[in-house]
């Protein structure tokens, strides 16, 4: 199917339509960080800026939003890379237990994140180890294992075998061939298995709230812990400064480029 | 928590008769295992609290304007004063924060702002109730004796608390639907109204649907007598209700949304919406609930450091400022303390300082039920 | 292609890593949890140990989590099919079409996870609910005239759920697709296949991994939520995870908790072992040789 066609005109409008169900809450967000009251009922009374003021000046949520940043960046790191690994292996080698390994890696998933919280914990407090940031970002890394490990499998069996025969038998040592024939092809299922796991680690709630230490806040848990009163506006405007700079960052880096060979052609 | 301490835990442990030899030594053996993986490389990864762990005291409560209000007003000026840093947590729930604690080393938290009476009972029964030295809380004086009363009671005359603010969960009601007449007639009854079918609230907790559904049979809330009279009506209610909410903040975007017409509502949320322009009513009804939180002090906390904190955050200025932001009255008493402009214009408050007009849970009562009567719950609010 | 002997070391060295942190962080703590539902919860909330069988009986027995089980596995299930017929066009769409900024629509996918699941949750409250921007659209256009009341049912759970599940659907999808080679399906159209045929022949067999790992993901996920249906539920609209969070959290009672989620665990993990032997890595990657 090419970019014509009927086919093609459905899919796109498809396309469209579930965008539009999945940008709804997105767009109510935004829209209610501008309200100047505190509740989302439409019509809205008025505009203002006066959350994105106060997000400013709240230190707690801004710190939040950093531990969180770091938090899901350690996270997808680490879990991306011990996830691919473990991939490779099951996708490439033929080895005795398999199977209870491939079971093994979709287990954190299974169970009910509750119950894996307070199972850590009391492991935890069976040998006496106290809370720490490395315990919250191992925590993160293994319910977040999971995801890379199912979407960078799937992607990996579809990569031939023969491309890395080809490399091999053309003189690569299999460091090389890694590097310049397996790691290309499987480049999108590694950025999407780190997307996966930054994201997820940023928006846990439960598993956070177990295992943060004292003084460890992320930005679910600041959230959690004001719905007793009232969710302050300034999520809102957290949220929507969070979706100006995922839209705006890439947009602009690529006029910046598209300036710069620009530049480079005109001299 | 250093090496010297972590290990003097487990000495107490092993003589207090807490675990037997072997297991003492194997977690000594544990424990200096994991203090060797710590130091490693993690150890460069530990947040500074836990290395400069000398003379900190670990505080937990609800997130938001309130805790904003302790840093500032408390936390600062008690660190300034006594160098102790304050290590601020949060949680969403009491329940949940319960769950965290007893998965917890003793000593890990140390005050925490709780809810209730009940859970000051439920504290105590897990054996992490402390004794308040209460020389050193001065300002405890100025804090209304009717609070402080169930707290020794339970404790046998000793606080492992101190009482910090009260509030009612009353009925709101849309006044667009439901007029001051009305609600007044029905009272509770108003939850259960044919009328407002599909329209109607409540909050998912067990101990508020009994109470409610225990007025609406006419019974006394602390000493129920027909039971299946008060599960017919939290089924009816149940029937009638489009939705139970488990938070404030849900509380108020479902009434001020107009999703719903009338709930049971705490008093401080129902206030927030009226500030806000919202038309919603608020009532005791007779034989009303009403409640109070306290500031815990947990077993195993560094008690001086903690009785001074606790001084501090029943300054009157700390006191009020907190109250304004999360509109509940604080448990000063006012014939005391001038509580300033906003706290006597709250529901819930009394001027009297006696709290006489208002009823709590009589927490042996509910403690004793709590097994049964949450767990059936928890079936009849799916439909059994 | 896994042709390996037997006895080598490799894919252990490379599992090394994962296996060690499934083990430590996941393995030991659930043998506590298996240990825990054999105890007892005594009136005060704390524990007796010892071994009995109570919890079992009751979790196994008690036609209460019979039902909320297999309401659990209904709701799972219907979300998981419409998420997978939701968003195979999606991917279908990014794998193939000739903008040049392909992986910044991923990226886009995942904008509705910057605003907290609580938020996002909540923010159907906004939408659909009384006096949401759907009930005020159609009241201002007049096809209605009081609002509809859309919302606290099993229908507005599922699309909370439909809602969070979906990119990792179309995610999956669309790695699995982007790794199809090209020549196949040109080649199965110069053997005389229409656009709709290579499609069903070639792309929809070799893209199954993906869909088979991301329906997976969507029903295991959504089986184990428990915060969509509190805030997007009615009164009894309830999931097996609710129960758990209010054995755990609400009524401390741990040992039925850890039975409950044992009874789930045991469940879900039938599911991948069927996944496994079925349509996994395995079956599919034979397909290939």
């Amino acid at each position: 199917m090419k970019d014509t066609g009927l086919g093609w005109s459905t899919i796109r409008l498809a396309t469209i339509v579930v965008c539009l169900f999945m940008f709804a809450p997105v767009a109510v967000v935004m829209l209610l960080s501008f309200n100047s009251s505190q509740f989302g009922s439409f019509p809205m009374e008025g505009l203002s800026l006066r959350w994105f003021v106060e997000l400013w000046h709240n230190d707690a949520i801004v710190r939040a939003f950093q531990t969180s940043l770091v938090l899901g960046a350690l996270t997808s790191m680490i879990s991306t890379t011990i996830g691919v690994l473990a991939s490779m292996a099951m996708v490439r080698y033929d080895f005795p237990g398999k199977r209870l390994v491939s079971t093994a890696l979709v287990a954190p998933i299974l169970v009910p994140e509750v119950v894996l919280a307070v199972a850590l914990l009391l492991f935890l407090q069976f040998l006496s180890v106290p809370k720490s940031f490395p315990l919250l970002l191992a925590g993160h890394v293994i319910f977040t294992l999971p995801f890379v490990v199912l979407v960078v499998q799937a992607r990996l069996v579809g990569i031939r075998r023969e491309y890395e025969d080809a490399a091999r038998s053309l003189g690569a040592n299999p460091l090389q061939t890694f590097r310049e024939v397996t790691l290309p092809l499987m480049l999108p299922a590694v950025l999407a298995g780190m997307l996966f796991s930054f994201t997820i680690s940023f928006d846990d709630i439960t598993g956070t709230l177990f295992w943060k230490p004292g003084g460890v806040e992320t930005v679910p848990t600041q959230i959690f812990a004001m719905l007793r009163n009232s969710i302050s506006p300034e999520i809102n405007a957290l949220g929507t400064v969070m979706v100006l700079i995922t839209v705006a960052l890439p947009l602009t880096g690529a006029a910046l480029a598209r300036r710069l060979a620009a530049r480079m052609r005109g001299r | 928590m250093d090496e010297s301490t972590r290990y003097e835990r487990l000495l107490a442990r092993y003589r207090d008769g807490d675990i037997d030899r072997r297991t003492f030594l194997k977690m000594l053996g544990l424990a200096g295992m994991a203090a060797g993986l710590a130091g490693g490389p993690f150890g460069l990864l530990t947040p500074r609290e836990a290395k400069a762990a000398v003379e900190q005291v670990r505080f937990d409560g609800w997130g938001g304007v309130v805790s904003e209000a302790f840093r500032e007003y408390a936390f600062k000026p008690y660190t300034k004063a006594t160098g102790i840093e304050v290590v601020d947590g949060t949680f969403g729930g009491a329940d949940e924060y319960l769950a965290r604690v007893r998965a917890s080393q003793p000593g890990e938290f140390n005050i925490a702002h709780l809810s209730g009476v009940f859970d000051y009972a439920r504290y105590d029964g897990l054996g992490l109730s402390t004794t308040l030295d209460e020389d050193n809380i001065p300002n405890l004086k100025l804090v209304i004796e009717t609070l402080q009363k169930p707290f020794r009671r339970i404790t046998d005359g000793r606080l492992s608390a101190v009482p910090y603010d009260y509030g009612t969960t009353g009925i709101a009601y849309n006044r667009k639907y439901v007029s001051d007449e009305e609600a007044r007639d029905k009272g509770a009854k108003l939850l259960i109204d044919e009328r407002f079918k599909d329209k109607i609230g409540g909050w998912s907790e067990w101990k508020t649907r009994i109470w409610y559904a225990a007025l609406q049979t006419g019974q006394d809330p602390n000493d129920i007598e027909d039971m299946d009279a008060v599960w017919d009506a939290v089924r009816q209610h149940r029937d009638l209700a489009l939705k139970y909410w488990s938070s404030g903040a849900e509380l108020m975007s479902l009434l001020g949304e107009e999703e719903i017409y009338v709930t049971e509502g705490w008093s401080g949320r129902i206030r927030a919406l009226q500030d806000q322009g919202h038309d919603i009513g608020y009532l005791d009804p007779p034989g009303g609930l009403a409640w109070q939180e306290c500031l815990f002090v947990i077993k195993g906390s560094p008690m001086a450091a903690c009785e001074e904190l606790l001084n501090f955050m029943l300054e009157p200025e700390v006191a009020i400022a907190v109250a304004e932001g999360q509109n509940y009255p604080p448990a000063l008493n006012p014939k005391k303390v001038d509580l300033g402009e906003k706290v006597p214009t709250l529901p819930a408050f009394d001027p009297s300082g006696t709290l006489a007009s208002l009823n709590f849970f009589d927490p042996a009562y509910w403690n004793d039920h709590e097994g049964q009567w949450s767990k059936t719950f928890g079936r009849v609010q799916r439909g059994y | 292609m896994t042709a390996t002997a037997r006895g080598d070391r490799r894919p252990w060295v490379l599992l090394t890593p994962a296996l060690t942190a499934v083990t430590l962080l996941l393995v030991i703590p659930a043998c506590f949890i298996v240990v825990y539902s054999f105890w007892l919860r005594t009136g005060t909330g704390a524990e007796q140990a010892g071994f009995y069988l109570d919890n079992w009986r009751e979790v196994l027995t008690d036609p209460f989590y019979r039902d909320i089980l297999g309401q659990t596995l209904r709701i799972a299930g219907i979300s998981t099919l419409v998420c997978a017929l939701l968003g195979y066009m999606p991917a279908y769409f990014i794998a193939y079409t000739r903008f040049r900024h392909r992986a910044y629509l991923l990226l886009l996918l995942m904008l509705p996870f910057w605003i907290s699941y609580i938020i996002r949750t909540m923010s159907w409250i906004s939408i659909l609910g009384v006096s949401g921007a759907v009930n005020a659209l159609l009241q201002w256009l007049g096809i209605i005239d009081e609002p509809l009341q859309m919302l606290y049912n099993e229908p507005s759970v599922i699309l909370g759920l439909v809602h969070f599940l979906l990119p990792f659907m179309i995610l999956n999808i669309y790695v699995s697709l982007d790794g199809i080679d090209r020549s196949l399906t040109d080649a199965a159209k110069s053997l005389g296949c229409t656009g709709w045929q290579a499609f069903r022949e070639v792309t929809l067999p070799l893209s199954l991994p993906g869909l088979a790992a991301g329906c997976l993901l969507c029903f295991v996920l959504g089986a184990g939520t428990y915060i969509t249906p509190m805030i997007l539920g009615g009164p009894t609209d309830a999931m097996f995870a609710n129960l758990v969070y209010e054995a755990i959290i609400t009524q401390l009672n741990w040992p039925l908790g850890s039975a409950l989620s044992l009874v789930l665990l045991a469940l879900l993990g039938g599911l991948v072992a069927i996944y496994t032997r079925y349509l996994g890595i395995d079956q599919i990657a034979k397909s290939f040789r």
